[in-house]
C-alpha cells in the first residue's frame, strides 16, 4: 500500500526521526518526507510522509505506534501512480467529434484527466489535427485507450499518432 | 582459402570488394591468407575464376560500361553452379513483393550447402523460416547482419552479446529516408518540399513509396521479430502506417508539445508495428537525419541503445565484413 500521512509531531529535537522509524519498525518503506516547519499549530510542526506498507494490518500497527508517541495524524490517504500518454489524430473532425471520443474512451477506461489541442484550420488543408493528453492509473488502461482510439482512427479514415 | 561469390554488384557488391581489398592486412594477420571472390553476377552479366578475380578491374568495368564480365546469362543459378566456392554474398536489388532472384540465388546455394550472407530484405522478410531451416539443415550458416540498419550492429549484438538477455521489446528508427524527411518536416518545410530534397540529395528512389508507406522498415521489423524474438511472421503481419498523412500542423502540434513524429518500427511478443509515433524531444528515438537507430529492451540490462548509418557503400560492406569474419572464425 502507497500511503501519504500528514504528522504533527512536537517541536522537539529528534521527534523527526521518532515520528518516521516507526515506518522501518513495520517494515514499511519511506518514498519521501516533507519538514514544513512554517506550519506550526500548538508548538507541533507538520511532516508529511509518503511511505509503503505491506497491508492494512502493518498500517493499523503503525498507527498504533505514532499514537503511543504522541504524534498526531491529522490526514492519511491513499496515494496511487498515473501514467500519461499523448494521442495525435489528423483527419477531418471537428470538436464535438473529440469531446464524444473522450466521453466513449472515459466508459472503458477510468480518465484521471485529458487535456485536448487544435490545430486551427487552415486554408491549404481540409484536415486538422488533435492532440489528446490523457493520464490513466495503469498502463493496463493506456493500452486500451490506445486500441480504442485507433480503432476509431481506422473507421474514421484519420492518421493515428500515439505518444511511446 | 575462402572462395566468395558475389550476388550483385551495385553500391554494395562493389563497396564490399572495396572493403576486403582494404582489410587485406587483417585477413592475412588473422587466418594466414586472403578471402577470394572467384564468382560476380549482376542483373545480367557474370564474371568467373577459380582462382580469383580481380575485383579492382571489375569495378572499372562496371562504373565503364554496366557489365561485369563478357559472359551474359539467363539463369543466375547455372553461373553460380559453374564455379566452386565457399560463401555466397547477396546483394541483389531487394524485391519485397517475391524475393526474386536474392531468394533463388540463396535457397540454391543453402541447398548446395554453402555458406550465405546477405543485406537482402526480401527473401529475409517472406521466407525467413524456410530459409534458416533449409541452412540449419544443411549444415550452413546464414549470416544477415547488414540487413536491417546496415553499419549498426543490432543482430549480431542480440545474437551474441545479448544471448542470455529476454528482449522484452526493440523499437527504433528503421528507414533513414523517412527520418531524414521528418526531421527536414521539424524544421518547417512540407512533406513534399522534404520529399523532394532527400531525392535530390540521393537519400529517396525516385518512387519512394517503399520508404515512405513504411514497406521498407516493415521488412526490418519482419527480419528482427523472426530472428531475434523467434516468431514466425512475415510482412503481411506487420501493421503500417507510413508518414503521407502527416501535416505541418501535426508536426507544429507535436512541437507545441515539446515533442516530434518519427517513424518507429516496434517489435515485442503481442506487437509488430511500423507507425509514426511522438516522441519527446532529446529521448534517444528524436533523432535528426538519415541515421538509424534502435533501442533494445533486455530484461536484465534494461534498455541499450545502439545507432549507426542505416546505409551506404562502405557501411553496408562493413555489416558484411563482420558476418564474413564470424564464418571464417569459425572455419578456421
Amino acid at each position: 500500500m502507497l500511503l501519504n500521512a500528514e504528522l504533527y509531531v512536537r517541536d522537539l529535537p529528534g521527534q523527526l526521526v521518532g515520528s518516521l522509524e516507526p515506518i522501518s519498525m513495520v517494515d514499511g518503506n519511506i518514498i519521501g518526507v516533507v519538514h514544513d516547519r512554517e506550519r506550526n499549530i500548538n508548538q507541533r510542526i507538520m511532516v508529511s510522509v509518503t511511505f509503503e506498507v505491506a497491508n492494512s494490518k502493518k498500517l493499523e500497527e503503525l498507527k498504533a505506534i505514532w499514537k503511543s508517541r504522541d504524534i498526531i495524524i491529522s490526514k492519511m490517504g491513499s496515494v496511487y501512480q498515473t501514467c500519461t500518454r499523448e494521442f495525435m489524430m489528423v483527419g477531418k473532425f471537428n470538436a464535438t467529434y473529440i469531446e464524444n471520443l473522450i466521453e466513449e474512451a472515459s466508459t472503458i477506461v477510468n480518465l484521471e484527466s485529458t487535456d485536448v489541442g487544435y490545430s486551427s484550420k487552415n486554408q491549404s488543408s481540409d484536415k486538422r489535427t488533435a492532440m489528446i493528453t490523457a493520464e490513466v492509473r495503469c498502463k493496463e488502461d493506456l493500452d486500451k485507450l490506445d486500441e480504442f482510439f485507433a480503432d476509431a482512427c481506422h473507421r474514421d479514415n484519420m492518421l493515428y499518432i500515439r505518444g511511446l | 582459402m575462402v572462395k566468395l561469390f558475389i550476388s550483385g554488384f551495385g553500391t554494395v557488391g562493389q563497396g564490399l570488394a572495396e572493403v576486403l581489398k582494404i582489410r587485406r592486412d587483417f585477413f592475412q594477420e588473422r587466418y594466414g591468407e586472403q578471402p577470394v571472390v572467384v564468382g560476380v553476377i549482376d542483373s545480367k552479366t557474370y564474371a568467373v575464376n577459380p582462382d580469383g578475380l580481380d575485383t579492382d578491374a571489375i569495378i572499372a568495368r562496371k562504373m565503364g560500361t554496366r557489365t561485369v564480365g563478357d559472359g551474359k546469362y539467363t539463369d543466375s543459378v547455372e553461373v553460380m553452379d559453374s564455379v566452386d566456392y565457399d560463401i555466397l554474398i547477396e546483394v541483389s536489388p531487394t524485391d519485397i513483393k517475391t524475393g526474386g532472384t536474392g531468394l533463388k540465388n540463396i535457397t540454391h546455394a543453402l541447398e548446395c550447402g554453402k555458406d550465405v550472407i546477405t543485406v537482402n530484405k526480401g527473401p529475409l522478410a517472406l521466407k525467413f523460416q524456410d530459409l534458416t531451416e533449409l541452412a540449419k539443415k544443411n549444415g550452413c550458416k546464414l549470416r544477415f547482419e547488414g540487413s536491417v540498419g546496415g553499419a549498426m550492429p543490432i543482430i549480431n549484438l542480440c545474437h551474441e552479446n545479448l544471448i542470455g538477455e529476454h528482449i522484452r521489446s526493440i523499437r527504433g528508427i528503421f528507414n533513414g529516408t523517412c527520418n531524414y524527411i521528418l526531421s527536414k518536416m521539424d524544421k518547417g518545410q512540407t512533406f513534399e518540399q522534404a520529399l523532394k530534397e532527400a531525392q535530390q540529395l540521393g537519400y529517396a528512389e525516385t518512387d519512394p513509396t517503399n520508404d515512405v508507406e513504411g514497406y521498407d522498415a516493415a521488412t526490418k521489423v519482419v527480419i528482427l521479430a523472426n530472428s531475434v524474438f523467434h516468431r514466425n511472421v512475415t510482412f503481411s503481419d506487420v501493421k503500417i502506417t507510413g508518414i503521407t498523412g502527416i501535416t505541418p500542423d501535426a508536426i507544429a502540434q507535436a512541437a507545441a508539445h515539446d515533442m516530434v513524429i518519427r517513424l518507429i518500427g516496434e517489435i515485442s511478443d503481442n506487437r509488430l508495428e511500423v507507425a509514426p509515433r511522438l516522441i519527446p524531444v532529446g529521448h534517444p528515438l528524436s533523432i535528426t537525419g538519415t541515421l538509424n537507430i534502435a533501442q533494445i529492451d533486455a530484461d536484465l540490462a534494461g534498455p541499450i541503445t545502439i545507432n549507426g548509418r542505416g546505409a551506404g557503400r562502405i557501411e553496408t560492406a562493413s555489416a558484411i565484413l563482420s558476418d564474413l569474419v564470424a564464418i571464417m572464425d569459425a572455419r578456421y
